[in-house]
């Protein structure tokens, strides 16, 4: 399976490390996830706040589109999400940055594991999957509205607008 | 905060303001247990070792605990003698800090406490943490006789017979859980159970209910209303504790044995993940 060139080279990293250093290095992801958070004055295609079930605390995943249809991701964690869960808001905002929704949409999961490591993937543990389906919920939403969107100007302008 | 003189056994709580005086202590350990698996790296008590609940104290192969020798040397590679007062605290409001000090008490280690509120109230407090992992020089731990698993575990086929008997068991998870509404805990993933609801004839008292908003434990006061008023609960009773996987219930073991004295508590650590997919369990629903 290929990944998106950013995630791969993120991938490659751990691949190298000893889990005492994929755990150092992990910590040091978590880190900066503050730094993943939406900077004063940005602007977004879409946003989404939400506290779920499956998560010990509220996520804020923010979506913008440049020009050329490339994907950014701001997050936003609320104090109680588990360290995994922050080390990979910041893996993901990286690894993922500027590409297609299409392609975020095709990412595999498969590669928690390799990053995280057969020893912290656990039960209690899971959420640190949670991220990537928020982040690709998202983005289905987006692309989903930008089809009805087409889909209404197509049809013309008698129609109702979403 | 003091500690509630009116506990069984006051002295199994220690405060954070007495932890704060006794970090540097020779005698004592502190010991982070965790939910979270990288949290002790993001900093922990200055001096505070970790002890993660998969990692360390359990068998890696069998659903089970470690076994003595390797409790011995757990000890051992962390400074712990016997005589060494193990001071635990952790996330979740001292679930996994329960959790740990209930299997040192598997091994018969009895100079156990736990840090009244865990580590929210000490970051709450404005105390300090460290990245610093502190290093120990070479103990013995002799190995334990025996693991305890009969004076406080409970198996499936005592629980069964619990159940029948229609002795006292406590299901300590949420409410959803027990009515089987849900088959996962609030806020977690679905953790590979088959059927949701609870052992016939247990009772549903969620671990929450002994707790503060600080997540230290309530006074003594509150905690013999709530099971031994409420829930009728009677000194000499032999008891049972359960929840998903033994965590949470072993925060209620610890609220029963320590501080309202009950002596004949166990913990079924095998609780809903064995429970709710065994072939041939009875279960219950309500709702």
């Amino acid at each position: 399976m290929s990944y998106p060139p950013k995630l791969s080279a993120i991938i490659a990293l751990f691949s190298g490390f000893s889990d005492a250093e994929k755990r150092e290095t992990l910590i040091a992801y978590a880190d900066q996830a503050a730094a993943q958070e939406p900077i004063s004055g940005e602007t977004f295609d879409l946003e989404d706040i939400r506290k779920d079930q499956e998560c010990t605390d509220t996520v804020a995943v923010f979506l913008r589109l440049d020009s050329s249809g490339g994907a950014h991701f701001r997050i936003t964690l609320g104090p109680q999400v588990q360290t995994l869960t922050r080390a990979m808001s910041a893996i993901l905002c990286k690894g993922l940055d500027g590409l297609s929704p299409a392609e975020i949409l095709e990412v595999p999961a498969d590669f928690v594991p390799k990053i995280v490591g057969a020893e912290l993937v656990r039960l209690r543990s899971q959420t640190v999957y949670y991220l990537l389906t928020r982040m690709k919920g998202i983005v289905k939403v987006w692309l989903q509205r930008k089809r009805a969107s087409s889909l209404a100007l197509e049809d013309g302008p008698s129609q109702p607008s979403l | 905060m003091t500690i509630d003189s009116n506990y069984a056994h006051p002295e199994a709580l220690v405060s954070t303001e007495w932890v704060s005086e006794h970090l540097k202590s020779e005698n004592v350990r502190i010991i982070e247990s965790n939910e979270d698996v990288l949290l002790y790296e993001t900093g922990h008590l200055p001096g505070a070792v970790h002890i993660d609940w998969q990692r360390d104290l359990q068998d890696q192969t069998i659903r089970d605990y470690i076994q003595p020798e390797a409790f011995a040397a757990l000890c051992a590679r962390n400074g712990i003698t016997p005589g060494t007062t193990c001071i635990f605290y952790g996330d979740k409001s001292n679930w996994w800090a329960c959790y740990a000090l209930w299997v040192f008490q598997l091994f018969g280690h009895e100079n156990v406490r736990i840090m009244n509120g865990g580590r929210d109230k000490w970051i709450a407090e404005g105390r300090p943490l460290t990245r610093e992992v502190p290093k120990f020089s070479p103990v013995t731990y002799p190995v334990p006789p025996v693991r305890r698993d009969a004076e406080i575990r409970a198996f499936y086929d005592e629980a069964l017979a619990q159940s029948r008997s229609k002795s006292p068991l406590i299901d300590v998870r949420s409410p959803g859980e027990y009515k089987g509404l849900v088959t996962h805990m609030p806020e977690y993933p679905q953790e590979g159970v088959l059927r949701g609801g609870h052992i016939p004839g247990a009772h549903g008292i969620p671990w929450k209910e002994a707790v503060n908003a600080d997540a230290t434990f309530k006074s003594a006061a509150e905690l013999r209303k709530i099971y031994e008023t409420d829930l009728g609960l009677q000194s000499g009773e032999k008891i049972i504790a359960y929840c998903r996987i033994g965590e949470r219930s072993s925060h209620t073991w610890f609220v029963l044995k320590y501080l309202l004295g009950f002596d004949h508590v166990k913990n079924y650590d095998g609780s809903w993940t064995e429970w709710g997919n065994r072939v041939g369990a009875p279960i219950e629903k309500s709702v």
